[in-house]
């Protein structure tokens, strides 16, 4: 038996508000890989969908807020064993990794704070932005500390089910994270498909979305035309670790009266670690019957 | 000096839908953008050269604008020792009088251009035109969009929006017009054999050919112009007169220099390793040469170049306008160009048009035609933080309040509210009270203010019951402190 390690839970604000199945099925995966949770509860939004609308006032108050949440409850752990901050969304790790320390420095200044004072808070987000981690790229560097299979050890009915796996534009040009998911899909026993044009954005872009809804829903739409020809293939479901693709796309495709499953990766483990993972089962997840909440 | 654009044909929300209600238009730029961006993937891929000489040639680029002044005065020396005029031009009208003077001391009335990004900038046909000479463009895509009356819909591919059937029934057209033979059907070589006898006529008329530049080479006084349909020699070698309308930020210092940088406009633009046609021409034809111009002419166009100087936005004038931005920006490949109305479209296009046409030219692209996705970031050959860029102009123009009063309003008290976990949890519940009125079959159709955006063209899940947060609070009593 492993020992146990901590980490903290970055949920996001999607996430908490709009999907918390989502998350709960996070600590579902990651207790069972012996990490004890904790989950800052201060923790309200990255700021990343006002930083990219241009509204870096707005975002730096958020951020100096995460900054505190994160310091608070967990410390950081010390530099030579940085306590992880798991992130349920690439394109919010790939905010608080790449853009919050400039933004907090940049608007402690603005605030006529000193340039020490600004300063330190370029270090303090620095410090975490160091600790963040995206989900699916933890599960990469982590997975072999205990075996996968936790409650069942071949889950037969998953071995011919196709997922769709859509990785967000941050996760991927800004963190470069593209493969973990497809090995944690790999690992759970699925067989990740990526659609045609895969790295199109899925139409979302945060704030271009809600002024420009039809350019938005145009860009979907082809998109969900990839995604058809894969369904036609077999795909069961589409997978993303970005909740704001994944409510762009499922948006559009319950608009268009599709009930097509939409899964966070951490759902789709999950039910893998439990030998759910059967087309009936990804349904009843999809649809916020079954599981945990 | 702040430059000058041409203005936009109609209003954002008129251009929006009009590219939007035109499926063929659309389909087919989705479908050339998609093969360039795949050429120039594959392009790089198999010339293993083209990476290393790529990162010298944005340190070319990056020290020539360093050294930019000194160079165009080299550059002006070696062309006029070659028997060039050279002139500074510090926007369109300067360039119309200019060429419009040429034109009447040699009693010109025909000209032929070959495809230029800088002479759209000023919109030098329709100055041309309205003094009564008769301009013909000479680059095939150029040709069908002056047909056509439309603006190009793509850098390098001005008529990428046209399908055959189209192109033919234009052809047709302009064949009744100039008493000519139709061509017989809409087959390519057949559109093709068209266009080329009727530009060899006009190419055999001319007085002035008229050519933009992809690079000026300072040690030597070169005008370096890459084609791929041979249009371009024709223009620079058949008219007595040839005059280059080029923007100051194509010096480069050095032929080293030019040597790194030649193939990086192709092989990232088209795919190829290098153009069809790369010509170098050092001043007219000198004597005892049996081709070449009488006279040659290097307009320098600043239209705003020189103010970006020294700016953050500096490194936008490193652009080789390779078009790599327009064919992977998702945005582009939905709406197409001209509905940025501007003639610089895509990434490039939404941070070019403000800089060099100020903030006011399309306030809106900055907004409203970038998804911030990055996908140019990665595709700039020159890497141009093009997102970076974008967002900066977000920034700026809500600094200068351009922005309606009901969006920053909303902004401001939600920045509030989030900035503290009172504030956040306060909102999850008003909304879950608030949202009932706008749910069906469990979803979110409707939504006030900004969510509305979303809602217009997707469902939402509604707030939760019970958010994660409240699970985590109740799974571990004691949690929340």
């Amino acid at each position: 038996m492993p020992t146990m390690t901590r980490a903290q839970l970055f949920v996001s604000c999607l996430v908490d508000l709009f999907r918390p199945r989502a998350g709960i099925a996070a600590v579902q995966v990651l207790e069972r890989r012996d990490i004890e949770l904790e989950v800052p509860p201060g923790q309200t939004c990255c700021g990343q969908f006002a930083y990219n609308a241009g509204h870096h006032r707005e975002a730096a108050a958020m951020g100096r807020q995460f900054v505190r949440a994160f310091e608070a409850s967990g410390a950081n752990g010390s530099p030579a064993d940085p306590l992880p901050l798991i992130a349920l969304s690439g394109s919010c790790a790939a905010m608080v990794k790449i853009e919050m320390p400039e933004l907090l420095e940049r608007d402690a200044l603005r605030q006529g704070r000193t340039s020490a004072t600004a300063a330190r808070w370029r270090r303090r987000a620095e410090t975490l932005a160091g600790r963040v981690v995206e989900f699916s790229e933890w599960l990469d560097g982590h997975d072999s500390l205990t075996p996968f299979d936790v409650a069942s050890p071949e889950p037969a009915a998953s071995e011919s089910l196709q997922v769709v796996c859509h990785t967000g534009c941050h996760m991927r040009r800004l963190l470069g994270v593209t493969e973990p998911p497809l090995r944690a899909l790999r690992r759970a026993g699925v067989e990740p498909l990526e659609l045609i044009d895969a790295d199109q954005c899925c139409g979302f872009g945060g704030s271009f979305g809600l002024i420009e809804p039809d350019i938005s829903a145009a860009m979907t739409d082809a998109k969900l035309a990839h995604l058809a020809t894969a369904r036609s293939e077999g795909a069961t479901c589409l997978v993303s670790a970005d909740l704001g693709c994944l409510m762009q796309l499922g948006g559009r495709l319950s608009r268009r009266g599709d009930q097509f499953p939409t899964l966070h990766l951490a759902e789709l483990v999950d039910l893998a670690d439990q030998g759910r993972l059967t087309a009936a089962e990804i349904e009843r997840a999809a649809h916020g019957q079954g599981g945990n909440a | 000096m702040p430059g000058v654009l041409p203005p936009a044909t109609a209003p954002w929300p008129e251009r929006r839908r009009r590219a939007l209600a035109d499926p063929t238009m659309r389909a087919a730029v989705a479908k050339t953008t998609r093969n360039l961006a795949q050429g120039k993937a594959s392009a790089y891929a198999s010339y293993p050269p083209g990476e290393a000489m790529r990162v010298r040639a944005v340190t070319a680029r990056r020290s020539a604008l360093a050294h930019i002044d000194a160079l165009l005065e080299e550059l002006t020396g070696n062309v006029e020792a070659h028997g060039g005029y050279v002139v500074r031009a510090a926007g369109p009208a300067d360039v119309g009088r200019y060429v419009l003077d040429i034109a009447r001391r040699r009693g010109a009335e025909r000209v032929v251009k070959s495809k230029s990004m800088a002479t759209e900038e000023i919109a030098l046909n329709e100055q041309l035109e309205a003094a009564g000479l008769r301009v013909r463009e000479t680059d095939l895509g150029e040709y069908i969009i002056q047909l056509a009356r439309e603006r190009p819909s793509h850098i390098l591919a001005p008529a990428a929006h046209k399908t055959r059937g189209q192109i033919e029934a234009l052809f047709e057209r302009e064949a009744a017009r100039t008493g000519v033979t139709p061509p017989t059907c809409d087959a390519t070589p057949e559109l093709t054999a068209f266009a080329r006898r009727q530009l060899r006529e006009e190419f055999l008329a001319a007085d002035v050919g008229i050519t933009g530049g992809n690079f000026l080479v300072a040690e030597t006084g070169t005008l370096v112009l890459i084609t791929n349909e041979g249009n371009g020699r024709m223009t620079t070698s058949l008219p007595p007169v040839h005059i280059a309308v080029v923007g100051i930020d194509k010096v480069v210092a050095t032929w080293a220099d030019l040597a790194v940088l030649l193939q990086q406009a192709p092989l990232s633009g088209t795919g190829q390793l290098i153009s069809t046609y790369t010509s170098f021409i050092t001043g007219p034809r000198r004597p005892g040469e049996l081709d070449g111009p009488e006279e040659f002419h290097l307009v320098l166009l600043d239209n705003g170049r020189h103010e970006l100087l020294g700016t953050e936005y500096e490194d936008v004038l490193t652009c080789i306008r390779c078009g790599a931005c327009l064919n992977v920006c998702p945005v582009f490949r939905t709406i197409g160009g001209q509905a940025y109305g501007s003639i610089y479209s895509g990434p490039i296009g939404v941070v070019l048009t403000p800089l060099l046409g100020g903030l006011d030219h399309a306030p809106e692209l900055p907004k409203s035609a970038c998804a911030m996705c990055h996908a140019c970031r990665d595709a700039c050959p020159m890497e141009i933080e093009l997102p970076r860029y974008i967002l900066k102009l977000r920034r700026t123009e809500i600094e200068k309040s351009m922005e309606p009063l009901t969006v920053r309003l909303t902004f401001e008290l939600w920045g509030r509210l989030w900035a503290s976990p009172a504030g956040y949890r306060w909102t999850a519940r008003l909304a879950r009270l608030g949202q009932r009125a706008f749910m069906r079959k469990g979803r979110l159709t409707k939504a006030p203010g900004l969510v509305g955006g979303w809602t217009a063209t997707r469902d939402s899940p509604p707030v939760a019951k019970e958010t994660f947060h409240e699970w985590w609070r109740r799974r571990k009593p004691g949690s929340l402190t």
